[in-house]
């Protein structure tokens, strides 16, 4: 049977600071009995590593990548399923000089081509000169890297089996970058964040410290994707920098059977884990329609939400459904940040659970753009949950369109200073420039205001949208939508709205060029497939008049205008506006083709 | 039991557990497509999944979601996870 790394090193001291790279860090940690721990969908532990047992395989394979054609500070694509493998590759990259690139899985049906054609994206935006999967997914990677510049495609296996050098491994050092984070952007021009040693060792550092102040004891579970900044920096990279053992569970596994998630906490005693909003939500609804199981969720003190607009509402019926389980409220822990900033810019102060900011509805947010607080409990509210401070050594401003400083409760700008900015977009000036402020800001691309020196996130000023915590580029969708027959460019605009509890709600609209009821039924069908092929989402499609979407003078789509006028009711779908109530609902007609 | 009867069942079993993803009246014929038709985003393909392996107590391996675009491929693949498990 397979054994569980310990909680705590028995001789090794904690120690959160003084590591210059992630080799370093992982050199430090595997002087204890600490590690990782891989667990099956149900919950049976598959695989564990101790750190020290990770550094072996690492370097083991850092000597065989050294053999091959790669020259030192060549990028290598790494397909980030969660399992050994892809801790093995990441750290044999930081131990032999190269620079890993965590690539993303997919789990749409029917999303194969979809799938290759965003992996080729990355690797032709990263260079990547060698490319690494799974077995199972070998094949989709090969086709993925057919047209580029990769050298070869492999798994751990493959080159573990193959030669490899003496020794005078040359690991990335403390000037050097560490990999490079593809979360946003589209598929055919995706952002990669170039992510160097020092960033990653000062934010680890903040979070540990200053966010949740790591110590002896603790244990981290994690069911959160690795090829997303909130899995790796959070939930791997800072554990690892501070000799914790984490448990993980497949992202796959937990969306199949998210119970589990609580079990391993329960279990294996953790103490720290993350999510986005809707992990919890999930768990909560889960319990609606079922059994909870008897679990005790007692020991969970950081129980940290991120990655999307934090929605109170969900996570109050978290707490309620699993209080009888021993959760405490109070271990919610509110942040917020992104992958341009490493990970974390702020967080909220730990024990005080869920704060929110009551403010008045109407005129003074929405047109002066001002949060005053709720004063009568009749009037329309809105509640926003606090984020928290900045950690010590990152700053937040809130800015008007023309970098001038806000007031506190105005809304506006989100920018960030920190030591882990990224430096800009790997080999992506035009797109660097837009996110980085004349005076070296970062422009977060989201709107907020202060509130006694907290951060409140509002929403977003740019066209990025964000369900459930991953990141879909409104011009995926778009064009891919334009591709079908009877659709032409510039027919459509996609984008999300935000619904009464915060949750994200996915609207395409699309010009019809036809008035036929049938052809429409149709061509919204097709657009709802699409839509699922590359964004595995559900979307609300509007087919709208042609010629009413609008463009910019540089005849750019105008996503935000043509949001406005759906929600304003001024775009309304041509069924609903020809002949209201007439609509033929699309199912009848599935039913029949 | 000979591998036609075989086939069917599983199919009629796979087209049960689709059940409250199905609009209500539909017919699902192997050629329903599991997004476009039934609409099951990624959360909710992870529910029928989970579902169709406690059902017929196979692992369904996640990469070939997707390669799956209809029911009938659905069914196919069940069909082959679970004569693997018989061996």
């Amino acid at each position: 049977m397979v054994k569980p790394t310990t909680t705590s090193n028995a001789r090794l001291a904690f120690r959160s600071e003084g590591f210059a790279t992630l080799a370093e860090g992982l050199d430090y940690a595997a002087g204890g009995e600490t590690g990782v721990n891989f667990f099956g969908p149900r919950g049976d532990l598959l695989r564990a590593l101790s750190y020290a047992e990770l550094r072996g395989l690492a370097l083991d394979f850092a000597a065989r990548l050294a053999a091959t054609r790669l020259k030192r500070g060549d990028r290598v694509g790494i397909v980030a399923e969660t399992g050994p493998d892809f801790l093995v590759a990441f750290f044999g990259c930081q131990y032999a000089g190269f620079v890993p690139v965590p690539l993303p899985l997919s789990i749409n049906f029917g999303g194969r081509e979809a799938y290759v054609e965003r992996l080729r994206g990355m690797l032709l935006a990263a260079g990547a000169r060698a490319a690494i999967a799974s077995a199972d997914l070998l094949g989709t990677l090969q086709e993925a890297a057919r047209p580029t510049a990769t050298a070869f495609v492999a798994t751990v296996r493959d080159l573990m089996d193959g030669p490899c050098v003496g020794g005078g491994l040359a690991p990335l050092g403390a000037g050097d970058p560490c990999y490079i984070q593809y979360s946003s952007g589209s598929t055919s021009f995706p952002r990669g964040v170039l992510v160097t040693q020092s960033a990653i060792a000062a934010n680890a550092r903040a979070i540990a410290v200053d966010g949740i102040a790591l110590r002896q004891g603790d244990r981290c579970t994690s069911w959160l994707p690795l090829y997303h900044d909130m899995g790796l920096v959070g939930c791997c990279l800072t554990p690892i920098l501070n000799q914790i053992s984490v448990d993980y569970l497949a992202t796959t596994s937990f969306a199949r059977r998210p119970f589990v998630w609580l079990k391993l906490l329960s279990d294996m005693g953790g103490t720290i884990s993350f999510s986005p909003t809707f992990g919890y939500e999930l768990c909560a609804r889960r319990a609606e329609n079922g059994q909870v199981p008897a679990l005790d969720l007692g020991r969970w003190r950081v129980a940290g939400i991120g990655g999307e607009m934090i929605r109170a509402n969900a996570l109050q019926r978290f707490a309620e459904t699993f209080a009888p389980l021993g959760f405490d409220p109070r271990a919610f822990l509110p942040s917020y940040g992104m992958a341009e900033a490493t990970l974390a810019v702020t967080f909220a102060k730990r024990g005080r659970g869920v704060t929110i900011d009551r403010v008045a509805r109407g005129e003074a947010l929405e047109r002066r753009k001002v949060a005053e607080p709720a004063r009568t409990a009749s009037a329309p509210i809105r509640d926003f949950v606090v984020c928290g401070r900045p950690m010590p050594g990152y700053a937040v401003e809130v800015r008007d369109a023309h970098d001038n400083p806000l007031p506190e409760r105005h809304v506006g700008r989100v920018c960030i200073q920190g030591p882990s900015l990224m430096d800009g977009y790997f080999r992506n000036a035009d797109a660097t420039r837009a996110a980085i402020t004349p005076d070296g800001w970062l422009d977060s691309g989201d709107l907020g205001y202060m509130m006694h020196g907290e951060l409140v996130v509002t929403g977003r000023s740019k066209d990025l949208i964000i369900l459930g915590g991953r990141n879909i580029w409104p011009q995926d969708l778009e064009w891919a939508v334009e591709r079908l027959d009877r659709v032409r460019a510039g027919d459509v605009a996609a984008f999300a709205v935000t619904g009464e509890e915060d949750e994200e709600r996915l609207v395409v609209l699309v010009e019809c060029r036809t008035r036929d009821p049938l052809e429409q039924v149709t061509l919204r069908r097709a657009v709802q497939a699409t839509v699922q092929r590359v964004a595995g989402a559900e979307a609300t499609v509007v087919l709208v008049p042609v010629r009413s979407l609008t463009f910019t003078t540089s005849g750019k789509l105008s996503r935000a205008t043509a949001k406005g006028h759906y929600e304003s009711g001024l775009l309304r779908d041509v069924a609903e506006a020809y002949e209201a109530g007439t609509a033929v609902p699309v199912e009848a007609f599935a039913a029949t083709a | 039991m000979t591998p036609t009867t075989n086939e069917d069942a599983i199919f009629e079993a796979v087209t049960g557990l689709l059940g409250r993803h199905r609009p209500a009246g539909a017919v699902v014929t192997p050629a329903t497509e599991l997004g476009a038709d039934l609409n099951i985003d990624s959360v909710a393909a992870m529910d029928l999944i989970m579902e169709i392996e406690d059902h017929f107590e196979i692992d369904i391996p996640v990469n070939q979601v997707g390669d799956m675009r209809t029911v009938g491929d659905l069914a196919g693949l069940v069909r082959k996870e679970v004569a693997a498990k018989q061996g």
